[in-house]
């Protein structure tokens, strides 16, 4: 992807902090302007051609109380055609217990045993590894700890109820909202979808009230999280004073490959178990403490692609089973994908120094000379924290390069990945829990999640921090934050 | 003086600001379906009666008993000897379905059915601006949605949406979904596709509680087209007027009476409880309570209110009347003066007997409902838009008409919508080329005719007769 203006020497640097200056605050300065020039008119006018001035304007009563009632008028029109906002009250996350960790050791054990006719895979595997980012403190479910791993659905459905209602009670807890309050449910799993859904076990386990409106998502890969917010933020636009507990999560147990493909072995290296749990409410009075408030959902999918769609694929191999391959070109999709994103949340989120220096690229591209770099903006204006999903570290170098990001952005992303691995649709939230535990986030800043996933889609999702959050001291970096930031090597040695 | 005026003014706002709101803000929030397409698969996929039965005989694993027991679930289902089966299935290899069998499934419904309904409709498959799709027991990576986006090279801007794990009840959920983004976002094109994966959902174990549902599903879809644009308002079909959803997952054996296990020797399967139509029942009452209020006349519900404290009052102390508000209290309150048409779900013939009891419906109500279970068979979620389609085929629909769909689904849910006609239907659809012979004078059961016996054997007695024993 092209590299943006370089700014290296400090004039240059001064200039360009003096013209956002200006554009950003363009509004302001001819307000301001005009005021200064109308007191000292003023000033010059004196108290008593003021009066004058007024009394001549002979307004009757009629005439005050009529452009009173159209101000009044205006104003309510207004405020009832805005869409309602969307806040998110708080938001848990799964911590898996220590027993359930798989430090590279056990990994690569269970593999040579499990693979054992394989010995080329179980270097693939141990190439994977060692390059992936992970840690030694990611987690996998009891059933896949077997050797050879034998899951049944009695197993997938005890990880969901455990990861899920872990993440529910801590959210329910932390909010202090009873299940009876919930109006409107929304879980999304990508490959494990029982019937009775995911939907209706927390329904069950939580008792909620028969009018709950639930809905079950399934398929739509690691970036489904803002889809089922873009799909919550619709629902409360039209279910006045309602609560909307969205749970994001991905059920290992059933996935696991079993065969000898090495592009589908690749999977086995990255996914973990995770959860989010989400609470968004369109109430005033749970507005007041909440913690973020959505300001954008911007949905983009590629699948009209034939490369694109095939490039994160469930299929069999030729033994008959079941895994997810991932084709070869899948850093160049996703910088597609997220291109094409950019594109429509640009003109949404960016400052309008920004959007102005772009139009001029464009325009000096279509008109004066079309060997001008095309102009990437600069999305560190608009947005203070990025929560890129921590799909492998080749994604993330990818974006950190793409969008100009330093080592800080990223952080986030970079940790989630080396403690909790590839959580798919709950990662973005993990990040977002370490940017807080590590007291970064203050009010007014803008945060953006961009997930990827299959289809291929990227979904971003813009949140706003609505008041000043503390170091948490609970969450799923609680025992674990002051550890970090880590250093990860390129390679690490097994 | 001035006070006065500005109390006149206050209420004065606020006539204003509702006229407003129903003049601009309200209009085009309506949700209307343009055209739909039921889906008949090829001819070549026809089960009848004979193929029924090889199918349960060549399971090596089932028993006398079980095989008893199928034969007389069939033969009290109501499912005549034209419907269709998956192919895995069909050519003999139930027991080992790849994903392949489960993707070319719904692909043979996808291009069939959604090439059909745009071309019909004039609709561009990049005017779409939102996505549902609602598949229960197939949940793959890319997502069906995905499928349909890549094969239609539709918008990157699309919303997709891909429902899972919801039931028999889910393409009344779908349509909940686009109601609520049509609410909120103006202008919009949906296309909603539904239907139910059969292919790797056979079940091969002995449990009985698992095997009825190999008896009664079906394959078959539905994709429609829903749009919230005023200009397309007449050239619609129908009008969504109010769409009410009741979930009873609260209630553990509600939860439990249908549901997906493993059953003792690691087979995968659909469990049907024996609660399941107690389940029913209960939230199908709960989902009618929540509903009357909202579509029939304030006399008729008025007059049912006053009719049950009556009853409550003159009964006092005698609880034996008292009970479930199931069969008696219901046939009070007469639906037919808020709906003109009934859509039931062909959950089998019970749940359409049990349906027609609860409201008082006469057999030329239910008719479109067992002519669908007997040509068409159980096809889950789709299965109200092909009962739809015979009543449009059978020139039943009238412009100003109401239909009310209701289905029931695991979880347990029960969901409902009435829906209004807007213009007069032709009824050019999936039943066009047979519905001359509809509705069927007399059904003959041919099950009966062929297994009927079943009925009069003695357990103890009982052999599988040698005609019946898979040829070798």
């Amino acid at each position: 992807m092209p590299t943006t203006m370089q700014t290296s020497s400090p004039k240059l640097k001064f200039l360009k902090l003096a013209y956002q200056s200006v554009v950003n605050n363009v509004m302001a300065l001819i307000l301001t302007l005009g005021m200064v020039a109308v007191s000292m008119h003023l000033y010059r006018a004196g108290p008593e051609e003021l009066l004058a001035t007024v009394q001549s304007l002979n307004v009757s009563s009629v005439q005050v109380l009529t452009s009173t009632f159209m101000v009044v008028f205006v104003a309510t029109v207004y405020l009832l055609s805005k869409p309602r906002t969307v806040y998110m009250v708080d938001y848990a996350c799964f911590k898996p217990p220590f027993t359930f960790r798989v430090p590279f050791a056990t990994f690569m054990e269970h593999s040579r045993l499990i693979l054992k006719d394989n010995p080329k895979s179980v270097d693939f595997q141990m190439m994977i590894l060692e390059r992936s980012g992970l840690g030694e403190e990611t987690c996998l479910p009891p059933a896949i700890q077997y050797i050879p791993p034998n899951p049944t659905m009695a197993d997938a459905r005890a990880e969901a109820e455990q990861v899920i209602f872990s993440a529910v009670d801590e959210l329910l807890k932390k909010t202090g909202v009873s299940p009876k309050e919930i109006d409107i449910l929304i879980v999304n799993c990508s490959l494990f979808s029982p019937t009775p859904s995911l939907s209706a076990m927390v329904v069950n386990k939580y008792k909620m009230r028969s009018n709950v409106k639930s809905f079950n998502l399934a398929g739509m890969g690691c970036s489904c999280s803002p889809i089922s917010i873009d799909l919550a933020r619709d629902l409360l636009q039209t279910h006045p004073n309602s609560n909307a507990l969205v749970i994001s999560t991905e059920i290992i147990t059933p996935n696991y490959y079993q065969g000898k493909e090495r592009a589908m072995l690749l999977p086995n290296c990255l996914f973990r178990m995770g959860c989010a749990a989400i609470l968004l409410t369109n109430k005033r009075r749970l507005g007041f403490r909440s913690k973020y408030r959505l300001l954008h959902v911007v949905r983009t999918h590629r699948g009209s692609d034939d490369k694109s769609y095939r490039c994160v694929f469930e299929e069999e191999d030729r033994d008959g089973k079941v895994g997810i391959s991932l084709s070869k070109e899948l850093m160049r999709i996703a910088g597609d994908a997220l291109k094409s994103n950019i594109t429509t949340i640009g003109p949404l989120v960016l400052p309008a120094s920004e959007q102005l220096l772009f139009l001029a690229s464009l325009i000096g591209r279509k008109i004066i000379n079309p060997k001008w770099k095309p102009y990437i903006p600069d999305f560190k204006q608009a947005f203070d924290h990025f929560c890129i999903h921590a799909g492998g570290r080749a994604v993330i170098d990818e974006l950190q390069k793409s969008l100009d990001l330093s080592a800080e952005h990223v952080e986030a992303s970079r940790m989630t990945l080396h403690r909790f691995g590839n959580t798919s649709s709950s990662s973005l939230w993990y990040e977002l829990s370490y940017i807080e535990a590590k007291g970064r986030m203050r009010r007014g800043n803008r945060v953006w999640m961009i997930a990827f996933g299959s289809g291929f889609k990227c979904n971003s999702a813009v949140w706003a921090c609505n008041r000043n959050i503390s170091g948490r001291k609970d969450g799923p970096w609680a025992d674990s934050i002051d550890r970090y930031p880590v250093h990860i090597p390129e390679i690490v040695k097994l | 003086m001035g006070f006065f005026i500005l109390l006149c003014v206050a209420p004065l706002l606020y006539l204003l600001i509702g006229l407003w709101q129903w003049a601009f803000a309200g209009g085009d929030k309506s949700c209307y379906i343009l055209d739909y397409e039921c889906y008949k698969p090829k001819d070549d996929r026809k089960i009848n009666t004979d193929f029924c039965g090889q199918i349960i005989t060549r399971n090596k694993n089932l028993g006398l008993n079980e095989y008893k027991f199928l034969l007389k679930a069939i033969v009290n289902s109501g499912i005549g000897e034209e419907t269709y089966g998956p192919r895995n299935v069909l050519m003999g290899r139930e027991e080992n379905p790849t994903l392949d069998d489960s993707l070319d499934e719904m692909d043979e419904f996808f291009h069939d059915s959604i090439e059909k309904l745009l071309k019909r409709s004039g609709v561009s498959p990049r005017e779409i601006d939102v996505l549902v799709v609602n598949v229960s027991m197939l949940a793959v990576s890319p997502s069906l949605a995905s499928r349909i986006i890549k094969h239609y090279k539709m918008r990157e801007g699309i919303r997709s949406f891909n429902l899972t794990g919801m039931g028999c009840s889910a393409s009344l959920i779908s349509i909940d979904v686009v109601r609520n983004i049509f609410k909120a976002n103006k202008n919009q094109h949906a296309l909603v596709v539904t239907s139910e994966s059969l292919s790797p959902n056979w079940y091969n174990g002995n449990d009985r509680s698992m095997i009825l549902a190999n008896c009664l599903f079906r394959s078959g879809g539905c994709a429609m087209l829903l749009t919230n644009k005023t200009s397309m308002r007449k050239k619609a079909m129908f009008r969504l007027n109010c769409l009410v959803r009741t979930h009873h997952g609260a209630r553990d054996e509600a939860y439990g009476c249908c549901m997906q296990k493993d059953d003792a020797e690691g087979r995968l399967g659909f469990y049907l409880g024996k609660d399941l139509p107690k389940a029913a029942t209960r939230s199908f009452v709960d989902n009618l309570t929540v509903l009357a209020p909202k579509i029939l006349p304030v006399k008729e519900v008025l007059g049912f209110i006053v009719f049950r404290l009556i009853r409550q009052l003159n009964l006092g102390g005698s609880k034996k009347r008292g009970g479930a508000a199931g069969g008696g209290s219901d046939a009070a309150i007469n639906f037919k003066t808020g709906v003109d048409h009934f859509c039931i779900h062909t959950g089998g013939k019970a749940v359409i007997d049990g349906i027609g009891t609860n409201l008082g419906l006469s057999e030329y109500d239910l008719e479109p409902a067992r002519m669908t279970l007997h040509r068409f068979g159980n096809t889950s979620a789709s299965s109200l838009w092909y009962v739809l389609s015979y009543m449009e085929a059978t020139k039943r629909l009238k412009k100003g008409d109401r239909v009310l769909m209701i289905s029931f689904g695991a979880g347990f849910k029960c969901n409902s919508c009435l829906w209004e006609v807007v213009r007069d239907l032709e009824g050019i659809n999936v039943w066009k080329q047979f519905i001359d012979n509809y509705p069927l004078k007399k059904i003959v059961n041919p099950f009966l005719e062929k297994y009927g016996w079943i009925n009069n054997e003695d357990e103890s007695t009982f052999k599988i007769p040698d005609e019946h024993l898979p040829k070798i």
